[in-house]
């Protein structure tokens, strides 16, 4: 106790010191104001509190963008083609594109319903005559096509160029995202097979789109004054303090679909439950989590999470997971359950220990048929070294 | 008149594969429509391709069939530049032939 308040002492005589060079500053200006009747030594007293908690770190945090990050952030095309970089695309490059990206997917037609649903069907000559797709109106199609539905077409060159491959975002050139919109466009017949989009004749090509007219504008999100898009129903005041759980999840069901936590892509921060284990545990770690105090509910439970996981596991087993987490393997493969592909356990399971080689030329080149007539696209821009060593994993089998 | 099938022939190996998606209602006869109606039956019935003029798949399809089929298979042989020519013929005996060039 001594040691400690002899300690508090020093650093309080070193911050009084350090308080008169840096009165300038503009945090004691605020303070100065709120005690400008205290003596000296009281209001350094106070603004060195509010200097060594927050001053120095605010000061330090963080740097400004460079042009170079801002340009690798800002790339969103807005429906006046605001933002579209120059460059041109062929259907046939397209094509081309399609069969080696896109097709295991999507189907080689764009009609696939396998993986995700179809982007190709259900518009007509007529519909991009009139810019209104009849078949959004009444139940004669079976479920809506991403042409049916799309009125911009910025918005399907911005989420190709942002968000496609699936397993590998960011990765097609400007040129190729040119050449795969034309190819969906064609395949759609909105273009003819000699068609080369570009910059220059995109705006001209939105025209053609066959549900252009059926975007709506007058609602409250583009104009206030227009009807509300939602009816805010959420209590305003005098609301129950705490959320109460009715129901959830029985634990046999939860892991029906494997552990969500694993199954979300690499890109961005939300993950689903981590499932593998029942809803009170998963619950108690959160209210432990949140009762902690500092820190949000979310960080509190994920490194209580990392830290179980690391205890449960063997280092060596891991590492391994986490580069199929990493190069996003666990989007379509579990470790025990079938998922879009055969899960870690089965793919062992069939091709036994001495398969290292197979399995690492197979997870380069990927594959059908096997499996089942879903593909899987080959994963070539995985760095040799980490597919031999998912390869020598998947063939030891000890997930 | 119906749409156009789309047809995509290629040569891997000594194998060609070709795909083709046809345009079709394929409507199977047990439906009925909003009057209660039953909406009669309207399909593809039989499927033929031939490569250079030799018929190399033959295939009769029912009221199972997806609405705008889609239809895979390959054969021995074809060179690049060859012709593959598939035509079908539907319940009202419709037809419709569409070409494509191996690549």
């Amino acid at each position: 106790m001594f040691r400690l308040l002899n300690a508090h002492s020093t650093g309080y005589d070193e911050r009084l010191r350090r308080c008169a060079t840096a009165r300038v500053r503009q945090v004691h200006v605020a303070v100065a104001r709120l005690a400008s009747i205290s003596s000296r030594a009281a209001l350094c007293a106070l603004s060195t509190v509010t200097l060594v908690s927050a001053a120095p770190i605010a000061a330090n945090l963080g740097r400004a963008a460079t042009p170079a990050e801002i340009r690798a952030w800002d790339i969103d095309v807005r429906p006046d083609f605001k933002g579209l970089p120059p460059g041109s695309g062929s259907v046939s490059k397209g094509q081309d594109v399609w069969e080696a990206k896109c097709e295991s997917c999507h189907g080689a037609f764009g009609e696939s319903n396998e993986v995700f649903t179809p982007v190709i069907g259900h518009t007509t000559a007529a519909d991009i005559k009139t810019g209104h797709v009849a078949a959004l109106r009444g139940e004669t199609v079976p479920q809506r096509t991403t042409l049916m539905k799309l009125s911009q077409l910025s918005t399907l060159w911005d989420y190709i160029n942002r968000a496609m491959p699936w397993n590998a975002p960011k990765t097609l050139t400007t040129d190729e995202v040119y050449a795969v919109t034309a190819f969906i466009l064609n395949l759609g017949d909105i273009v003819p097979a000699d068609f080369v989009l570009s910059d220059k004749n995109i705006a001209e090509t939105q025209n053609k789109l066959p549900n252009r007219n059926g975007i709506t504008l007058k609602h409250g999100m583009w104009n206030v004054g227009d009807k509300p898009d939602a009816q805010g129903s959420g209590c305003m005041k005098d609301c129950k303090k705490a959320a109460a759980i009715i129901s959830r999840m029985p634990d046999y069901a939860r892991n029906a679909h494997g552990n969500l936590a694993e199954q979300n892509r690499i890109v961005g921060a939300i993950r689903g439950a981590d499932t593998s284990r029942s809803a009170a545990t998963e619950l108690a770690l959160l209210t432990k989590g949140a009762s902690s105090g500092n820190g949000s509910m979310a960080n509190a439970s994920s490194s209580e999470r990392r830290g179980e996981t690391a205890a449960a596991a063997n280092a060596a087993n891991t590492a391994p997971l986490k580069l199929a987490q990493k190069h996003a393997c666990t989007a379509c493969h579990g470790v025990n359950n079938k998922l879009i592909g055969p899960s870690f356990t089965d793919i062992h399971n069939k091709y036994g220990a001495n398969s290292a080689t197979t399995l690492a030329a197979k997870i380069k080149a990927g594959g059908s048929g096997i499996w089942g007539s879903i593909a899987m696209p080959p994963q070539a821009h995985v760095p040799e070294p980490e597919i031999k060593a998912i390869a020598e994993w998947l063939a030891a089998g000890k997930f | 008149m119906a749409d156009p099938m789309r047809i995509r022939a290629q040569l891997k190996g000594d194998v060609t594969e070709v795909r083709v998606l046809m345009a079709h209602v394929m409507e199977t006869g047990q439906r009925k429509d909003s009057a209660g109606n039953v909406v009669p039956a309207f399909h593809i019935q039989e499927v033929t391709a031939t490569w250079n003029g030799k018929s190399v798949l033959t295939a009769q399809f029912g009221p199972a069939v997806s609405q705008n089929p889609v239809m895979n298979f390959s054969f021995k042989g074809g060179a690049k530049g060859d012709k593959v020519v598939v035509s079908w013929t539907d319940t009202k005996g419709d037809k419709r032939t569409d070409e494509a060039v191996i690549s």
